[in-house]
């Protein structure tokens, strides 16, 4: 802590927040919200005058709330950077801090937020993770019971620097117990809470009962367990050391915590699974091993920063295994407990990983983009001819469109991101995205569509998400129907309704259109251009009297191939149940409707000539089918 | 900013060589040849119109692999490579690489999952993944026909960091860094960095002090 401070490279900003990220890898803007302290960085040394003046007295967070702090204070002694501040929802304005400050004149009470912007090459999110509160869990009787208490509030009891300055008392009656029982997995592990494991919290069992043995080999400690977790170098023989020392370990979880309500004697009920029976003991002090959840703002963070949550709500790495550092965004990396629980070495190791990946980049004088970004055929665009549209400038979630009317519209290359929201969007079929161009993805709808096109399920996937769901459902080995078959551009934003009705007109069965959910979505605001899209689509294909089900909108993420895999199951029982002459039927039916709506589709540049070509493949594919 | 930056090339809508079409399909050991027979994807994709060469690859993404890709784009003056193995998550940049080396654009090479999104998804309908993998396969060769030469765009980097949390992961990260000698902003909303490390007694396995 003292080195980050000390280090003349290090700028410390603390109480402050992240408002914006804009940008992308190597040129992000970051806004900062500076939170005013109303004591000035530059005057303050720490001498504490300050909070021995104030006379207000509230529960300080630090401390788990087991001691008091004042109005003016620092959270803990070796706070970095030692600066004091006022908590103004707490502070009667008596100004006796003012007087106690004198000649410092550190104090300042007119002190505003400040808002910072900074021009930022690279980021590291290192946001940590937050404790499960067990109230709700109430056959604990955390809340109710004064003797049943949380690890972190254990950890403030046990601290030297702590509350009772390293004491372990009874909050009931401040007597030191003898007796004390460690419930493992409290919301963790358990489906009604947080089904995963929180990684770090056996060993953290075993540290404190090896803690408390030390300080009074006479104390009973007995920890009650599911299964022991301890895969770490060292970590067995840790474990070993405390069954050495007299922890006795329990496997089982408790049931019940029951109180006597005079003396505040805890008593648990627990199957000893080892027993085979049921058991019942009496403790002094009950402290409950909470779970690690992800931090309270982490939803909102993942806005900010624009990047997925896995189940579980913690950040989403790019790839589990290959790239578990890496962000989906190029330019934003992980670090620690906000991409998944993990203990102190793991963390610092994941430091040092995110600095040595944000460092290739920080070290280089320009860094490369892939050059999927969108291009405006300027003979087509309309507003070069005069006449207004600016749609594509609207559509664009960078502000990367100049668009003035009577000039064709430009794309400003550096700032687009290659979503293909504009080119989903441009009425006139004016704008091309590189690598997704329309002649590319009809020619792959084309031969998606050759043979048997009415028993197809065409999945129509953004390349962040849906395509990574469907990937994890193949990996999970997560089974579904072999008639699907996807296709991949980079956002459902770019998903032009031109697609969609040609797929129709060549007789697909059904059509997914998938993309992420609204807050994951790499492009800002691409998904909800799609959405509005598909919802529009949906209205439409309904009103032709399409049935349901053939047209379907999902949103799935990298994570979710269970859902992926159920998806497309239940998209092949809706054909299913469609008889085969009835669905060809509606498809015959609805082709004249979708021809109406393609007549300008060999307009666009390269079309007309892609789709000769690509009928040759087709026709070829039709040919193998019939001889096979 | 702007003018740091290349400017993609007016590219034409269409390519303006005539496509000549390799097709690599990958095993992955029995990942992939457990479920469908490879050789069979190979003979299809063989046959499609632009395409000049097709194999099947033990692994494509080893060595030899790579070193038969490449080999063949001299051998049968290939200009557009087909890759059919796994996602693109996975090996688009190995692959992009690999044809580089020889010469190519690596936006002149495209890739079927049929791994991820295949075999590994219908391993009780071999012959459904059979269709399926010849299907994407197909599809892999249409797209490429129409893929034109592209460049990466090169930005300008700001050298400094941000390190948002300044908890151990945080510090720890700031630190390296800023030992590299970039700057870093370390941003923490509590009024004091240190994080649950802090706040935290002694810590296993060594039971020294967090602070």
């Amino acid at each position: 802590m003292v080195d980050a401070a000390r280090q003349p490279l290090i700028e410390v900003k603390a109480y402050t927040e992240v408002e914006k990220v804009e940008g992308f890898v190597g040129n992000f803007k970051v806004t900062l919200r500076e939170r005013a302290k109303y004591v000035r960085a530059d005057r303050c040394n720490g001498c504490a005058a300050c909070a021995k003046a104030c006379p207000v007295e509230v529960p300080n967070y630090f401390e788990m709330n087991l001691a008091p702090r004042k109005a003016a204070y620092i959270p803990m002694s070796q706070s970095v950077p030692l600066i004091y501040n006022i908590d103004m929802d707490a502070c009667i304005h008596c100004y006796k801090c003012v007087e106690a400050c004198g000649a410092l004149e550190a104090i300042d009470f007119s002190m505003e937020d400040k808002v910072i912007e900074e021009d930022i090459g690279a980021i590291v999110v290192a946001t940590g993770f937050g404790h499960f509160d067990p109230t709700p869990m109430t056959e604990y009787g955390y809340g109710r019971y004064p003797n049943v208490i949380t690890a972190m509030e254990m950890e403030r009891l046990n601290n030297s620097a702590g509350a009772t300055h390293g004491m372990v008392v009874r909050p009931s009656d401040n007597r030191r117990p003898q007796r004390l029982a460690i419930i493992n997995c409290v919301g963790s592990r358990d489906k009604r809470y947080n089904s995963s494991c929180s990684n770090f919290c056996c060993m953290y069992a075993i540290k404190n009962a090896l803690l408390l043995k030390q300080m009074n080999p006479d104390m009973d400690i007995s920890i009650y367990y599911i299964d022991i977790r301890t895969p770490g170098k060292g970590y067995e023989e840790f474990y070993d050391r405390a069954r050495e020392a007299g922890i006795k370990f329990i496997q089982g979880r408790p049931a019940e915590i029951t109180e006597d309500p005079d003396s505040h004697q805890l008593f648990i009920k627990s199957e000893d699974i080892t027993l085979g029976r049921v058991i019942e003991h009496e403790y002094d002090l009950v402290m409950l091993n909470q779970a690690a959840i992800p931090q309270p703002d982490q939803d909102h963070m993942s806005s900010v920063l624009n990047v997925a949550q896995s189940p579980g709500g913690w950040f989403m790495e790019y790839h589990p295994k290959l790239r578990p550092i890496d962000s989906p965004t190029d330019g934003i990396f992980f670090a620690g407990a906000c991409q998944g629980p993990k203990d102190i070495p793991a963390s610092v190791a994941q430091g040092s990983a995110a600095a040595a990946r944000a460092s290739r980049i920080l070290h280089s004088d320009t860094w490369q983009i892939e050059p999927t970004v969108a291009v405006v055929w300027p003979d087509r665009c309309v507003s070069g001819k005069g006449q207004a549209c600016g749609i594509c400038e609207r559509a664009c979630p960078y502000g990367a469109i100049d668009y003035t009317k009577g000039l064709s519209a430009e794309v400003i290359t550096a700032k687009c991101h290659g979503c293909g929201a504009c080119v989903g969007e441009c009425p006139h079929d004016s704008i091309t995205q590189l690598h997704y161009t329309d002649a590319q993805v009809l020619a792959q709808i084309r031969t998606l569509l050759a043979v048997e096109p009415e028993k197809k399920i065409l999945a129509f996937r953004c390349q962040w998400c849906s395509y990574g769901g469907a990937d994890l459902a193949g990996t999970s080995h997560f089974e579904y129907s072999a008639n699907e078959r996807g296709l991949r551009v980079m956002c459902s934003a770019r998903m032009d309704a031109d697609l969609i009705y040609e797929s129709y007109r060549l007789g697909a069965g059904a059509i997914l259109y998938s993309g992420c959910h609204p807050q994951d979505c790499h492009y800002i605001t691409g998904q909800v251009a799609g959405a509005k899209r598909a919802a529009r689509l949906d209205k439409m294909f309904a009103r032709m009297g399409m049935t349901p089900g053939r047209f379907r909108t999902e949103w799935i993420s990298a994570a979710e191939g269970d859902k992926y895999a159920r998806v497309i199951n239940e998209m092949q029982a809706t054909l299913d149940k469609i008889p085969e002459s009835e669905l060809q039927a509606e498809i015959d039916r609805l082709k004249p409707e979708m021809e109406k709506k393609l007549t300008k589709m060999n307009e666009i540049p390269g079309v007309e000539e892609a789709m000769i070509q690509v009928d040759f493949i087709v026709n070829e594919m039709q040919n193998k089918a019939v001889t096979v | 900013m702007s003018e740091e930056v290349n400017q993609p090339k007016y590219i034409g809508a269409m390519p303006e060589d005539e496509p000549r079409i390799g097709v690599y399909v990958c095993h992955c050991g029995s990942n992939i040849a457990g479920v469908i027979p490879p050789d069979q994807v190979v003979d299809f994709a063989g046959s499609l119109p632009g395409v000049v060469h097709a194999a099947e690859t033990m692994y494509a993404c080893a060595d030899s692999g790579q070193r038969l890709i490449k080999e063949d784009i001299k051998k049968h003056g290939l200009n557009r490579v087909v890759v059919s193995a796994c996602s693109v998550r996975m090996h688009e940049p190995t692959f992009r690489a690999c044809v580089a080396e020889a010469g190519l654009n690596p936006f002149l090479m495209e890739m079927a999952n049929i791994r991820e999104q295949c075999t590994w998804a219908h391993g009780h309908d071999r012959e459904g993944a059979l269709e399926k993998a010849k299907d994407l396969t197909a599809a892999a060769v249409a797209k490429a026909t129409f893929l034109t030469p592209l460049d990466m765009i090169n930005v300008p980097v700001t050298k400094k960091a941000l390190v948002i949390g300044g908890g151990v992961a945080g510090i720890n990260a700031a630190l390296d860094l800023a030992e590299q000698k970039i700057p870093v902003v370390l941003v923490e909303k509590e009024p004091t960095i240190g994080g649950v490390m802090a706040q935290l007694n002694k810590t296993f396995p060594t039971m020294d002090c967090s602070i």
